[in-house]
């Protein structure tokens, strides 16, 4: 059976949501085998069986994290000459994007960003994505494999496949080359101890009509009391309500949680590219012309200071 | 210290699109422009050259003849020179194909640090500055939320989700910029003016040593099946607060499951 | 002693006319140093003729203002008449029995003579008064005499009472110092009543002594008045000499409404195809035409724009006077630089040379204080970028200006300079121009949105080219030009989608142009960047040619103005009328039927470009007067005088981070009429009105903005309160 290539993450101990779904997807074109890089603690390398991982590629390089994503597309690139698989598959983040460039330009390989779904037709791999800031929907196939495909978070419920995966360490040396680009200094963000956004279930997010930094504490609160990543709309960050790694839309993030509840954020084309392929959208919106409105499964025109805090506070009811 | 940006030609994002029949964009139908997210690499390219960090700033895209539209923006964002490769075979190229053709004009053109855009408005794919470095074997250090160069090396800064990094890189290398960066100038009328008078080079395939099967529709590793416009979403209940918005809001989360 | 004060009379005379003439000539020669004037300025006798009578010789704008304006045309007069006065004054330097020939002994001349000197003396009482009231000492900016030159007006006030008591004790002793048996040395036997009273005074000094009086009175006098003329040609007060010309020069019937186009070397400038050496508006003061200049020496500092001036009158550094005042200083101190030949330049001294290398708008270290925003020796600027860029164009300073100075198209010349020359302008302005580059409306919104407005509306509204013709029908009377705000700003939607059903209810066809449409450029020209609104604008012209339009109506005001005065400059020349007019016919046609009372107070806010700029005050006060039940409320400041909301000359698209708010200082004066119900008839008052409400409101407070169309509506279909139904009914 054909072999398919799933770079994975890991935090801790723990394996990345986005990267079990990527097995999952993976399993229907054949056998999943996990690249990771590091040394992987037994509840990763279970995890990873759990969803039906059968080889599992670690890739310890101490040194990695000084060097961008360059020595990672190596390695990566290595193991795909080696192992002509059908497909690697990769994670949309900046930094699966550039290892995906990179593995496609090194294999001249087909690439395809951002996919939401994929299918095998015919032995080619057929991947769907969402285009043109969300306005049209193309399925592309990849006529020079291996298909080089990164996938948006939350294409797809992760589903448990329990196989045994057998662990084989990888030896990688990184190149010259790979060396240009050396990280100097890094500053950790204080955690919010929030779900990550690209992955979280759910998401609250705080747009113009927040009108202050104050007012976002009420977008934070509601996202609190749901278990919520907290996101913001452009505006909303370059006026420094909340940090730009919260912003969702064409220049910020993708996001497709199981529920967005946008605050104060009318919708333009742009917001809605990073949104709108979250399955259930509520918007509170002073103005009933919002854009938002017309793909929000639930909307209330009214005034989200007024709203958000009572929601909240039925919500904290209702759980206790 | 020369800068190459690498600029794109897209249609307005506010416009209506239309795709052929080969699921290629209509491009007759759409007005295009520079892609505003390359603005922010002509003006941290201009900004270089006006700081004395770089000498000259030549900006370089690969598109159909309108395409010299976008460069006449970035000449008038004060690019010194432009380069445009326009060839019918390059028509329908893939990323592969395009980074080819942008990695053979750069390299043609020489260069010592390579600038462009996080993404195209228009493909969103984020991979060409990866792609093209790949091909002329060179570093590269994308989503540039930040960028200074001295002696031979470029300081970038990169804001992700838990930390933000400083990054060196030796140069030359190709480095994407976000819309983080500064602004991007209103060209002013003179300089506007100025920029038709600046030259815009064009080259052909075969003045890059590319043979056409090598690019284009036919040579690309991904061929589109089918191009439909997104499935609108049906829009749900729209109350109007009366006082008990947060009560009926509950409600419908709780019947969605949201509040176990 | 006759000839000793004929030798010294004329010795004076010639010394001060002397001066006087040479300093004139000089300024004649700093105003040659300009620009030649754009087409079409001058040539117009009749209508200078005119214009001479009506704002000279009636005081027409002075009058406005009732207490100064009296107080001035009194001066004014005085002056005029007592030229007749100092005619006979100087006749009796020759001979002491000289009269006037023919009038020159009429009692109606020496009455209305004495009359006028009192009058005079009358005014500068006043003149004194205002100015103790308005001292800038106690009112701060408040005082429209904020930064004028204070000691020169005291100095004005005190030469003119000098030259008025002079020449009366001068007549005076001259009825005194009468030979036996000959005439009065004063022609008058009865009318001067004043010189007789004075005369009864001095009588019981004797004839020899009265005499001396006449001799001495009549030369400190006539040394006063030449030592005056000399005063103004030096000083604020040339306007006495120049506002004769300037007031002849001036654009007709305003410099409101339309801009001009750029002119460089008394051409329009060809924007598709520029010449080298094109000048494009103004970065140096000698590339201000020289009528330009001659605006500039022309102000008399007297502040009626400052007390108009939205900017200033909201703590914005911008005063029209303080910036004419600098621009005049400065064009003086440039002067040695402008008159010296190309080569002399090097040998001036180190400051000539330093003032003239001063850029016109620059940093001048402006921090707060008004005065330190203008800077005519620089260096870092004449004035500073936020004096110019705080402009709202309103148009309140040119309507109030007596002397006709052009203070908008000054603004407009040197934003020119700065966008098209310079790229500089406030930032977030930057997205405003790339939004109607790409997207042809300020928003970036693009034209597919531009339809939206009608979604929600009963009945079809007729689009160009929907039914596959591509020229407006010959049953379409009015093309219904929507707007940028109109067709995509939620409030002026429904200010939109008001109009549409009041014409469909009064049975009238018309058609809108949909996605055709463009921003009509007014923001960009405003902004002075002339070559982005001469693109939107030929690129309109075109689409409604093509289209075959001859009457448009349209609910903006700045759309309304650039259509209708601005087109024509590109070769659009259309029937443009503003909804309120169209409205108001259909109204008195009773095509349009009140059947509803509006049982609300109501004021009324005149949009800038409606009012000031076109005129058109009474057709929505007439259209509001038409609507059962509504109780109308002026604001104080209404009509000519109707304070701006902020928005024009492209505010709308900038920070306003000077000061207090426009629009809420405007919201507040709407409030305090106690009205339930803010009219307005332009989107963008309204956004800014609304705005303004709701920060000084928070509470939702019962007082809602909207058009005037708005209310209409109310009264004729009092079933569609609203015309967009409440969500809910939209989407089942």
């Amino acid at each position: 059976m054909s072999e398919v290539l799933v770079l994975v993450e890991t935090s801790g101990s723990t394996v990345r949501i986005p990267s079990l779904e990527l097995l999952t997807l993976a399993r229907r074109l054949g056998e999943p085998s996990a690249v990771l890089f590091g040394s992987p603690e037994d509840s990763v390398v279970a995890a990873l069986a759990e969803h039906g991982a059968t080889t599992l590629y670690a890739v310890p390089a101490p040194e990695m994290e000084e060097f961008l994503s360059l020595p990672k597309a190596e390695a990566v690139t290595d193991l795909a000459r080696r192992l002509s698989p059908t497909a690697v598959f990769i994670t949309s983040s900046p930094e699966g994007k550039d290892i995906a460039a990179r593995v496609a330009v090194a294999l001249d390989s087909g690439i395809i960003t951002d996919a939401v779904d994929v299918t095998s037709e015919d032995g080619d791999v057929v991947a769907t994505q969402s285009i043109v800031a969300g306005r049209f929907v193309a399925t592309t196939r990849v006529v020079r494999s291996p298909a080089v495909l990164t996938f948006r978070p939350n294409s797809v419920e992760p589903s448990p496949a329990p196989s045994s995966a057998t662990l084989e360490t990888v030896d990688l040396s990184v190149s010259e080359v790979a060396r240009g680009a050396r990280v100097v200094a890094t500053t950790p963000k204080e955690s919010t101890g929030r779900p990550d956004l690209t992955d979280a279930a759910v998401v609250v997010a705080g747009g113009r009509g927040v009108g202050s930094a104050e007012g976002f504490a009420k977008v934070e609160s509601l996202a609190d009391a749901l278990g919520a990543a907290v996101g913001a709309s452009r505006t909303a960050t370059d006026v420094g309500w909340a940090p730009h790694e919260s912003q969702i839309g064409q220049t910020g993030k993708t996001i497709a949680p199981a529920l967005y509840v946008a605050a104060g954020i009318s919708g333009a084309i742009q917001h809605r590219a990073g949104m709108q392929s979250s399955k259930t959208i509520v918007a509170v919106n002073k103005d009933p012309k919002a854009p938002i409105f017309g793909i929000a499964d639930f909307g209330v025109v009214g005034d989200l200071h007024t709203v958000l805090p009572a929601l909240t506070e039925e919500i904290v009811r209702r759980r206790t | 210290m020369k800068v190459v940006v690498l600029a794109k030609y897209v249609p307005e994002p506010t416009a209506t699109w239309a795709f052929e029949a080969d699921h290629t964009l209509a491009r007759e139908s759409v007005e295009g422009r520079l892609s505003e997210l390359d603005e922010y690499a002509v003006e941290q390219a201009v900004r270089l050259k006006e700081a004395g960090a770089a000498d000259e700033v030549v900006v370089l895209t690969v598109g159909p003849a309108k395409a010299v539209d976008a460069l006449r923006k970035a000449l008038a964002m004060g690019a010194d020179r432009a380069v445009h490769v326009s060839d019918e075979a390059i028509a329908g190229s893939d990323a592969l194909g395009t980074s080819r053709v942008l990695a053979a004009a750069a390299d043609k053109e020489g260069f010592d640090l390579v600038l462009t855009g996080m993404a195209s408005t228009d493909a969103e794919m984020s991979v060409m500055p990866s792609m093209v470095a790949a091909r002329l074997g060179l570093p590269q250090a994308t989503f540039a939320g930040a960028l200074s160069v001295e002696g031979g090396t470029a300081t970038i800064s990169r804001d992700l989700d838990t930390a933000t990094t400083e990054v060196t890189v030796t140069l030359p290398a190709v480095i994407s910029l976000t819309d983080q960066t500064d602004e991007a100038r209103y060209p002013a009328f003179k300089a506007i003016m100025m920029a038709k008078k600046k030259p815009v080079e064009t080259r052909s395939l075969a003045d890059l040593g590319i043979a056409a099967g090598d690019v284009g529709l036919e040579a690309a590793g991904t061929s589109v099946l089918s191009i439909a416009p997104a499935p609108q979403r049906q829009a749900g209940t729209i109350i109007t607060d009366e006082g008990d918005a947060a009560t009926q809001l509950a409600d419908f989360l709780a019947a969605r499951g949201f509040l176990r | 002693m006759n000839t000793l004060r004929l030798v010294v009379g004329l010795l004076m005379t010639v010394v001060m006319l002397g001066l006087a003439g040479r300093r004139l000539l000089y300024l004649y020669r700093v105003g040659g140093a300009g620009q030649p004037v754009e087409p079409g300025r001058l040539g117009a006798v009749g209508t200078a003729i005119r214009a001479e009578l009506v704002e000279v010789v009636a005081q027409r704008k002075l009058l406005r203002w009732t207490a100064p304006g009296l107080a001035h045309a009194a001066v004014f007069w005085g002056f005029c008449v007592l030229l007749l006065t100092v005619l006979e004054a100087f006749g009796s330097l020759f001979d002491p029995t000289f009269s006037l020939p023919v009038i020159g002994q009429f009692p109606v001349l020496g009455f209305v003579e004495d009359l006028f000197a009192l009058l005079c003396i009358l005014a500068v009482v006043a003149f004194v008064v205002i100015r103790v009231r308005e001292a800038p000492r106690d009112q701060g900016r408040r005082s429209r005499f904020f930064g004028s030159h204070l000691g020169p007006a005291w100095f004005v006030l005190f030469m003119i009472f000098n030259v008025v008591w002079t020449l009366l004790l001068t007549r005076g002793a001259q009825i005194n110092a009468q030979e036996v048996n000959t005439t009065d040395n004063l022609p008058f036997l009865r009318g001067a009543f004043l010189s007789q009273a004075i005369a009864s005074l001095l009588a019981p000094l004797g004839q020899d002594v009265n005499e001396v009086i006449e001799t001495v009175a009549l030369l400190v006098g006539l040394g006063v008045l030449l030592g005056f003329t000399v005063f103004v040609t030096y000083s604020k007060h040339l306007h006495i000499l120049l506002s004769l010309p300037n007031v002849a020069l001036a654009r007709r019937p305003s410099a409101l409404g339309a801009l001009l186009p750029v002119s460089s070397g008394g051409r329009e400038v060809d924007f598709e195809d520029p010449g080298e050496e094109d000048l494009l508006g103004v970065g140096n003061v000698e590339e201000f035409t020289w009528k330009g200049l001659l605006d500039f020496g022309t102000c008399t500092e007297c502040g009626r724009c400052q007390s108009q001036c939205p900017a200033w009158n909201t703590g914005k550094p911008l005063s029209p006077k303080l910036l004419i005042m600098g621009l005049r200083d400065h064009a003086l101190a440039k002067a040695p630089y402008l008159l010296a030949a190309e080569q002399e330049r090097d040998g001036l001294s180190d400051d000539a040379r330093a003032v003239a290398s001063v850029p016109l708008v620059g940093d001048t270290g402006y921090a707060g204080d008004p005065l330190a925003a203008y800077a005519p020796l620089g260096p870092g600027g004449v004035i500073d970028p936020d004096v110019l860029w705080s402009c709202t164009t309103c148009g309140a300073c040119v309507e109030q200006c007596p002397v006709d100075i052009e203070h908008v198209d000054h603004i407009v010349d040197m934003r020119r300079y700065q966008v098209l020359m310079e790229g500089a302008f406030p930032d977030e302005a930057g997205a405003m121009l790339n939004n109607l580059e790409h997207a042809a409306d300020p928003w970036g919104r693009g034209a597919s949105q531009r339809l939206a407005w009608a979604e929600p509306l009963d009945f079809e509204v007729r689009v160009l080219g929907a039914d596959g013709g591509d020229r407006i029908p010959d049953d379409v009377e009015w093309l219904f030009w929507v707007g940028c705000a109109g067709a995509l700003d939620d409030q002026a939607q429904r200010t939109t989608r008001a109009v549409a059903t009041l014409l469909h209810e009064a049975g009238v066809e018309f058609m809108v142009l949909g996605e055709a449409e463009s921003c009509t450029g007014d923001p960009a020209r405003r902004m002075g960047n002339e070559f982005l609104f001469q693109m939107l604008a030929r690129q309109n012209v075109q689409t409604l040619d093509d289209a075959g339009a001859t009457k448009i109506v349209v609910t903006c005001a700045h759309c309304f103005n650039t259509i209708a005065n601005e087109y024509p400059q590109v070769g659009g020349s259309y029937e443009v009328v503003h909804h309120s007019m169209l409205l108001g016919r259909l109204l008195a046609e009773k095509r349009l039927v009140p059947v509803s009372r509006v049982d609300r107070d109501v004021t009324y806010h005149d949009p800038c470009y409606l009012g000031r700029h076109n005129r058109i005050f009474a057709p929505p006060r007439e259209l509001l007067g038409a609507v059962p039940g509504l109780r109308l409320a002026e604001m104080p400041r209404a009509k000519e005088r109707a304070f701006c909301c902020g928005a024009g000359g492209a505010r709308m698209f900038m920070d306003e981070t000077l000061g207090t708010r426009i629009n809420e200082n405007r919201a507040a004066e709407a409030i305090a009429t106690g009205a339930q119900t803010i009219a307005a008839a332009c989107p963008f008052c309204i956004t800014m009105l609304s705005d303004g409400v709701s920060t000084l409101r928070p509470d939702d407070a019962p007082v809602e903005v909207t058009d005037i169309a708005e209310v209409l509506l109310r009264a004729v279909r009092p079933d569609l309160d609203d015309v967009s139904p409440p969500p809910q009914a939209a989407r089942p």
